[in-house]
């Protein structure tokens, strides 16, 4: 909600733990940027009964209240998930101090990369009105070989292995070399690499699919809004519900894992997250996981998003408890500790036998026991879950096959499902000590390595601080 | 009695595994006294149930009132009953009756799964092999922990 300021709602001046005005508790100090004018500007966290806000005050644009957080228990305690902060081993800008006006990333930057996502064109096949790409139609971005050659080339540079890889755009499949693209980072020494996919083009040809995985390709992260045709008229302009599950179908012929990737809106698809998962249930192996992604205002947003526009992390867990009957209970999400708490929430489960979930993450266990080296995990490796389980587990000397532990532990390995979150952020939202803890990064063409969120910020009249900068100088003009 | 020995590189494995080296000379001496243990060749196996581990531990007897230990390992599921039994290791009691391959029922935070042990056949005493305490049931029970948690 934004407020033309005549007094200023909370002086930044109070200290955390008063109360103002009888209403508001200061519970934090933080910087942000006013979704004007993108600037960096104060930002006091405040609870106003369970709910955390944002107050954010620009001397020209005046004081926006934000709904970041639904439960301010809750907000607190994900502190003791925090990782021990570390830096980058190389950066791009040497300069430090005015997070996130120069990024690239700069010195203040708190958290290695684990995650670099690769953008290879801005065209898709697809106008959905959620996307945050969809901002920018004035460029023609498809960067050459080489061009892609030099990205690849910063991340090797950059950052430490296992290094992992989100291909990504625009929608990647429209390129016809993208096996090329795959097979020249693993021939690089890139170690695992994602496609960022709507999946039509893999649902309407089996064989590029096919050629992608023989390529190298590891995964798909693939959108996928529900499970009804309707959802996706609102989400993408037309019912593509049929071609979402052919390509979950082609999938499976060939052997490529996928995570879903749900965005999900109040008034679109919240009541339905649990269908999801069921949905996601019923596939595994083939599915791996499935990633929430409350919804975040890109793209032109004149009017400011309320409250019952947002869903926060805490939201969605209550859904999700309440729409699997308990089976996935909201304890049994835990912040990952590689990018900022209030970033993300994510479970891991064995699907048994019977198709029930049986989780094996909870808040019960405290937060890792070492949350140095977080940012050096894949997406295959969970903190210390795993530490007992070894390849060499399968039992060949049992002639009697009645190893019904050994069965049950070798279902673990490749029959679990993953459900997690990340409340990516918009101007209204956006937090500098997020940006800071980020372990997301955006690659470009002039070898930096740019937090994901910032990088696709863009203001109310859809300037941005960084995208449309990389596009205009790589680009040819449509 | 037996002379219990723990060369130092063993000292460190069942460090590693959490064992103490106290409860190692114990199962040893226990086995010795109750006859409860298995040999193959020169080596023996003993097992015994402390505070809730069962605690094995593999033995070199070839030296006349010694026992060198080689290795310790434990597990926290409890056996049952005998699932089956299929055929004669070279496993033997200190009778000198043959010891079978077979599975016996494995149970671990109530969930009963069934798995392979040595087994006497004659009594329905099992004994877990090594290579099963310190993959599979290790895995296993830290998943459950984490499930209970």
């Amino acid at each position: 909600m934004r407020h033309m300021a005549k007094s200023r709602i909370v002086s930044h001046d109070i200290p955390v733990g008063i109360t103002v005005n009888g209403m508001s508790e200061v519970i934090g100090q933080t910087k942000g940027l006013c979704p004007k004018c993108l600037k960096t500007i104060p930002v006091t966290k405040v609870a106003e009964g369970d709910k955390v806000y944002l107050i954010k005050e620009c001397p020209e644009h005046g004081t926006w209240k934000v709904l970041a957080w639904n439960g301010k228990e809750d907000y607190q305690d994900m502190y003791r998930y925090a990782a021990v902060q570390s830096k980058p081993e190389r950066i791009a800008v040497k300069e430090s101090g005015d997070c996130p006006q120069i990024c690239g990333l700069c010195p203040d930057h708190v958290q290695h990369t684990c995650l670099v996502v690769m953008e290879i064109t801005n065209g898709c096949n697809l106008k959905c009105p959620v996307c945050f790409a969809s901002a920018n139609q004035f460029y023609k971005f498809n960067p050459s070989l080489d061009v892609i050659r030099g990205m690849y080339q910063t991340m090797l540079d950059h950052v430490n292995h296992p290094i992992v890889v989100q291909i990504s755009g625009g929608e990647p499949t429209i390129r016809d070399d993208l096996p090329d693209i795959i097979r020249m980072g693993k021939e690089m020494g890139i170690d695992y690499i994602e496609i960022n996919t709507n999946g039509i083009r893999f649902a309407e040809d089996i064989e590029f699919l096919r050629r992608c995985k023989e390529a190298g390709a590891d995964d798909l992260y693939f959108s996928f809004d529900g499970l009804q045709g309707e959802i996706y008229k609102q989400t993408c302009g037309r019912d593509i519900l049929e071609q979402k599950l052919k390509c979950i179908e082609n999938c499976e012929k060939v052997g490529m894992g996928i995570t879903l990737v749900c965005v999900v809106s109040p008034n679109i698809n919240l009541d339905r997250v649990g269908e999801v998962i069921n949905f996601a249930k019923s596939k595994v192996p083939t599915i791996k996981g499935v990633h929430f992604q409350p919804i975040a205002y890109f793209g032109r947003v004149p009017i400011s998003p309320k409250d019952e526009d947002r869903v926060t992390i805490p939201d969605l867990l209550r859904a999700i408890e309440e729409q699997t009957n308990g089976e996935l209970r909201v304890d049994n999400f835990i912040p990952t500790s590689c990018s900022n708490v209030h970033c993300d929430a994510k479970s891991m489960s064995v699907v048994m036998e019977d198709g029930s979930l049986f989780p094996l993450t909870s808040r019960a266990f405290g937060p890792p026991k070492d949350t140095s080296s977080v940012a050096t995990k894949t997406r295959k490796e969970i903190s210390d879950l795993w530490r007992f389980i070894e390849d060499s587990l399968i039992v060949e000397e049992d002639d009697g096959k009645q190893n019904e532990w050994g069965d049950f532990v070798d279902r673990a390995k490749t029959h679990y499902l993953t459900v997690s979150m990340m409340a990516f952020q918009d101007a209204w939202t956006s937090e500098t000590e997020r940006f800071r803890n980020c372990c997301i990064h955006t690659v470009t063409p002039d070898g930096k390595l740019i937090p994901f969120c910032l990088f696709n910020i863009n203001s109310m009249e859809g300037k941005t601080l960084y995208r449309h900068e990389m596009w205009a100088k790589y680009s040819e003009n449509r | 009695m037996v002379t219990v020995t723990i060369p130092a590189e063993v000292k460190e494995l069942i460090a590693k595994r959490g064992i103490k080296e106290a409860d190692v000379t114990d199962v040893v001496n226990t086995a010795c006294q109750t006859g409860k243990y298995i040999k193959k060749g020169n080596d023996g196996l003993a097992k015994k149930v402390i505070g809730g581990l069962t605690v094995y531990v593999m033995s070199d007897l070839s030296g006349k009132g010694t026992a060198v230990v080689k290795s310790a390992y434990a597990h926290k599921m409890t056996l049952g009953k005998v699932v089956n039994v299929m055929a004669e290791t070279d496993w033997k009691t200190k009778d000198g009756k043959a010891v079978s391959q077979g599975h016996v029922e494995m149970e671990y935070m109530t969930v009963k799964r069934n798995g392979p042990a040595l087994i006497d056949a004659a009594t329905g005493d099992a004994w877990v092999e090594e290579y099963l305490a310190v993959k599979t049931l290790a895995a296993a029970e830290g998943l459950f922990e984490k499930k209970r948690a």
